[in-house]
């Protein structure tokens, strides 16, 4: 096990020197007031390896540069919106976990009853829908008509004064959480399918005991390790299906941050925020690996 | 429930099991009755789609989506199982009846620790503690014969080897010390060696726990002399039930008889140029019910009569069944295992097969020179060595190599057949990858026709290569299921170019007539036929390209007997037609040395031995050789019947009497693997044991096969060659059977 992770540790590290490189190489692409903005005066003569260097010092010492057009340093829009994206995302993909396991191991053991049918039918509803439709439905009913939940994201600063606010940030999360739901749910009632059919599963049925055992104890953790590998996969559609939400709900997470940036040709913060999404995104499919190892002994242990 | 040791276990009785699917109802089991008394073992026969695991599915009530127990009763020391509600069956369920399933790779959960699932059982019925459950589980798997049982209890499935794995599920399935252990298929998955071993375990716990057993398979061999009655099915029911030595000696229905004659064994008793006899057509769908016997489209006795009318399973004495009114082996027929042949009635009695090996024995020894060197042979293999680099370490770099070919080198004459025989592992059909070019040699020659393939640029290796086709095991995988017949036949001839286009169809006709195709296959896909029909297919194209050599991958080792005699037949008959040469690989030594007029047997990428077939099955030089023929489940039965004898004393006396029998077991007893010995899986093919490879499993091993690895060499008195220091000689006295080899399960 301590070989296969620290495998993936070091291409995890690989990943992450990569997009700085790309990072890098646009910032020097990028119109000269920028690359002087974000490398410091005085870099021009230098070569691109030093310069590379100089910059990722500074990086990894936390200077990400300053924005464009508003007073701020990189890393102080960072520090504001970061968390707020953090929770966002944490709590949907908690609830979506905690929603699709049960539908879809529910859906293979009831396969084509029914419950299936009607589940499958939902989960196909909210996987084609884009997530900026379904959030604009989710507001025009809940919010608008019936004032259940706020129309926007909360708008107090920090990661307590978005959760001091649950009115406000039930739609934002529901939404996300509706889409990636969809994803998970269905491919849990693939692999649930999957294992049911394993002889395991007669195996286990045939030692007694009723059939709640034989799923829990057999067929639930089975199910889960191609699953824990999706949800690392499935990570850039999250943070992408972020964006979209922030953006909707006026939710002033990173991707709202960057979709100003964008907008405003914030060159520094767009570069600054990509290079930290890019890094997250290498950490999250690590701890889906060390997930994955944890779940299947046969990644776990190798033979002896 | 309470004990009834004097009445039968399990009692079923006309039992009925649907399996219902998209409207059309198959009738699975369709009036079987049958008993098993305590302590009894019942072995239940017949070939795939005949119901015998649906019987025995139908007994726990696991039934496949769709399945219904329509009618008939199940009674299990007096409780009736058909009316019992979900729940109280699940008491009954790993408490009173425990299951073996054939796949040892996949009826165990990969995620979970091998002492849960062991004691799951436990848990579940007796409401073991955790402490409780896992001492026994420990128990369990010492009671299996694990050796270090509780660091394996604590091990996860893909730490052992296949035999560990099967051991693990017998034992999960004893845990509760049930009254009946229903095995279905429980050896077909594993090689000989192991599967003896887990069919002595199993008839030393039957005997130590008193428990009835419930034997289902489609292998002959393994029922005799492991069980005391055998019921044999047909089309959903039971065609003949008897005790075992009583079928064995005389079958009396015609289906027993024919799947009897199928088998490969049977052949050396008979002139070679007969063939196997084969069963014509195809079984009962089950789904539609004709009148008349099940049997009566395949049957070689069929009368009008037959046609019309149902026979019903009774028999002319007493416990001995059979549904047939014109039953074989009446009149004229051998019956009793003295070993006359059955003359002028024209059915062999089938401990023959025991007679001729010693007829044949002694027959052979004239002709005992190797007869390949006046002719220059079609392929001539020197050297072969092929290893496969294992990723390891942080940086997943090469940290060591699987010796998974080494130095194999031997010879085939045009228009003979080369048996290549091994267990898992051992290389075999890595040297077929190799001749065919899916692999390349690291080292050696591969010179056929007077070429040197290995050696050769890779156009030119590919034109060549067309003389050499190959067969695989699972046609249906190498088919595409997507492609008509036609097209899967008319490929290969325009890859090569070897004719033209518009020659395609008639080429296409031709071969399907001769592989015994119907011409309009021609239209059809794959994936409508049946095993042998893709096994014809496969063959069909494979002989597209009027080959020199063809390779054959385990060809029949998916088959049933009956299909399997009817493919080899056809193999035959092209060989003679066509000059062909085959290189067959099989794990099973009776299909070998029914096809090859000379044997190789490999052992961890080392070739141990090879020369003329019946030298090599009757008196073979190598201890591995040797342990692999005492292994084959004999189909004989009897009193007076044991396993043949298996000839063979050290030669020159090096080794003394104390050697041998040190190595000598309990007979009966599976070997244990001794705390000496490798615990888990047998040698780690990437560490192959220095000196002579076989070496750790070997009664025979001195200090010098450790530190010197054997040649291969002429035998002093034989025809064959043998890499062994200390080769099995002439016999003379003692007998050195299967249980003097320590084996790995
Ligand atoms: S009843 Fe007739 S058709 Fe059926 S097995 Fe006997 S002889 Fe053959
Ligand atoms: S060389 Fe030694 S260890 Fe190898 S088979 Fe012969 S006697 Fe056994």
């Amino acid at each position: 096990m301590t070989a296969y992770l620290a495998r993936r540790a070091l291409q995890a590290v690989a990943v992450v020197l990569l997009v700085t490189l790309i990072v890098f190489g646009l910032i020097r692409l990028a119109p000269g007031g920028v690359t002087t903005a974000v490398l410091g005066s005085g870099s021009a003569h230098q070569q691109f390896l030093a310069q590379y260097l100089t910059w990722l010092g500074r990086v990894l010492s936390g200077n990400l540069g300053r924005s464009a057009r508003l007073n701020e340093s990189v890393g102080a829009l960072l520090a504001a919106s970061l968390p707020r994206t953090l929770v966002l995302t944490g709590v949907s993909t908690v609830i979506a976990l905690l929603v699709a396991v049960p539908v879809g191991l529910l859906q293979a053991v009831r396969r084509s009853s029914a419950v299936d049918h009607v589940l499958r039918g939902l989960t196909y509803l909210c996987y084609g829908m884009p997530p900026f439709v379904l959030g604009s439905v989710l507001i025009l009913y809940l919010a608008v008509d019936w004032h259940f939940f706020g129309a926007e994201g909360p708008q107090a600063a920090g990661v307590g004064g978005v959760i001091a606010d649950p009115r406000d940030l039930t739609l934002p999360v529901l939404t996300l959480a509706l889409v990636t739901i969809a994803t998970f749910a269905r491919y849990m009632r693939s692999s649930a399918l999957d294992s049911l059919g394993q002889e395991y599963v007669q195996a286990a049925r045939a030692r007694g005991g009723g059939e709640r055992r034989v799923i829990v104890s057999h067929v639930l953790r089975n199910s889960l390790v191609p699953v824990v590998t999706l949800i690392g996969l499935s990570l850039p559609q999250i943070v992408g299906g972020a964006l979209v939400v922030e953006i909707l709900f006026n939710f002033q997470g990173m991707g709202w941050q960057i979709w100003q940036a964008a907008v405003n040709h914030d060159v520094p913060v767009t570069l600054g925020f990509t290079l930290v999404i890019g890094v997250a995104a290498a950490v999250g499919s690590l701890l889906a690996d060390i997930g994955y190892a944890i779940l299947d002994p046969r990644v776990r242990i190798s033979r002896p | 429930m309470s004990g009834q040791p004097s009445g039968p276990v399990l009692e079923i009785a006309g039992l009925h099991t649907e399996i219902r699917r998209n409207g059309a109802a198959v009738r699975a089991v369709d009036g079987v009755s049958l008993t098993v008394a305590a302590g009894e073992c019942l072995g239940l026969v017949g070939e795939s789609g005949c119901g015998k695991t649906m019987t025995a599915r139908s007994v726990m009530r696991l039934l496949p989506a769709g399945g219904v127990i329509t009618a008939g009763s199940v009674v299990l020391a007096g409780t009736e199982l058909t009316a019992l509600s979900e729940r109280n069956m699940q008491t009954i369920r790993g408490n009173d009846v425990g299951m073996v399933f054939q796949d040892p790779s996949s009826s165990l959960d990969p995620t979970m620790q091998v002492g849960r699932q062991i004691a799951e059982s436990v848990v579940v019925h007796r409401g073991a503690s955790r402490a409780a459950a896992a001492a026994r589980a420990v128990e369990m798997l010492s009671l299996v014969k694990i050796a270090d049982p509780e660091r394996v209890a604590r091990g996860y499935p893909h730490q052992l080897s296949g035999g560990m794995r099967q051991r693990a599920m017998i034992a999960a399935a004893l845990a509760c010390e049930p009254r009946l252990l229903i095995a279905d298929e429980p050896t077909t998955a594993l090689d000989v060696t192991t599967q003896r071993d887990i069919l002595d375990l199993i008839g030393d716990l039957r005997a130590a726990l008193g428990m009835a057993v419930i034997l289902v398979t489609h292998d002959l061999g393994v029922i005799a002399g492991r069980t005391e009655r055998v019921a044999v099915m047909y089309g959903g029911r039971i065609v003949e039930q008897a005790a075992t030595s009583a079928v064995f000696a005389g079958p009396r229905h015609p289906y027993t008889e024919a799947l009897f004659e199928a088998l490969p064994e049977m052949a050396s008793s008979q002139p070679a140029s007969r063939g196997l006899y084969s069963i014509p057509g195809r079984p009962p769908d089950l789904v539609t019910r004709s009148p008349g016997c099940s049997f009566a489209q395949r049957c070689r006795y069929v009368r009008d009569w037959c046609a019309t009318h149902e026979p019903a399973l009774d028999g002319d004495h007493p416990g001995h069944g059979y549904a047939c009114f014109f039953p074989v082996g009446v009149t004229g027929r051998a019956r009793g295992a003295g070993g006359q042949d059955g003359a002028g009635g024209g059915v062999t009695p089938v401990s023959a097969w025991v007679s001729g090996r010693g007829r044949q024995a002694a027959g052979r020894a004239a002709t005992a020179a190797p007869a390949s060197t006046a002719a220059e042979p079609l392929l001539r293999v020197s050297g072969l060595v092929k290893d496969y680099p294992v990723a390891g370490g942080v940086l997943g770099r090469r940290s060591g190599a699987v010796s998974a070919v080494a130095d194999v080198s031997f010879e085939l004459l045009a228009g003979q057949t080369f048996g290549l025989v091994g267990e898992s592992g051992s290389g075999k059909t890595t040297v077929a990858r190799l001749l065919v070019g899916l692999e390349r040699p690291d080292a050696g020659a591969i010179v056929f026709d007077g070429a040197d393939l290995a050696a050769m640029p890779a156009r030119q290796r590919r034109q060549r290569r067309s003389g050499i086709q190959l067969m695989f095991q699972d046609s249906f995988a190498s088919l595409d299921p997507r492609m008509r017949v036609k097209s899967i036949l008319s490929e290969p001839l325009a890859i090569h170019q070897t004719v033209r286009r518009r020659g395609y169809r008639r080429q296409v006709l031709r071969i399907l007539d001769e592989v015994g195709l119907p011409a309009d296959a021609e239209n059809q896909y794959a994936r409508e036929f049946s095993g042998g029909q893709r096994q014809r297919l496969a063959l069909a194209r494979a002989l597209i390209q009027r080959p020199a050599l063809i390779v054959a991958d385990e060809p029949v080792s998916a088959l049933d007997v009956s299909v399997q005699a009817q493919i080899l037949n056809l193999m035959r008959k092209l060989q003679r037609q066509y000059e062909l040469s085959y290189l067959f690989i099989s794990h099973d030594l009776s299909v070998i040395r029914y096809m090859a007029d000379t044997i190789g047997v490999m052992y961890l990428g080392k070739l141990v031995e090879t020369g003329p077939a019946e030298e090599i099955c009757t008196a073979p030089g190598h201890p591995y050789t040797a342990s692999l023929i005492a292994a084959v489940p004999a189909v004989v039965t009897g009193p007076e019947m044991t396993r043949p004898p298996l000839a063979g004393t050290p030669l020159a006396g090096t080794l003394s009497a104390g050697t041998l029998s040190a190595g000598t077991g309990q007979p009966g007893m599976a070997a244990l693997p001794g705390a000496s010995g490798p615990p888990a899986a047998g040698p780690d093919p990437a560490h192959p044991p220095s000196g002579c490879r076989f070496r750790l499993r070997c009664a025979f091993a001195r200090d010098v096969c450790a530190e010197q690895e054997p040649a291969l060499r002429p035998h002093a008195v034989r025809g064959q060659l043998v890499a062994c220091h200390f080769p099995l000689g002439p016999a003379t006295a003692g007998q050195v059977a299967g249980q003097t080899m320590p084996s790995i399960a």
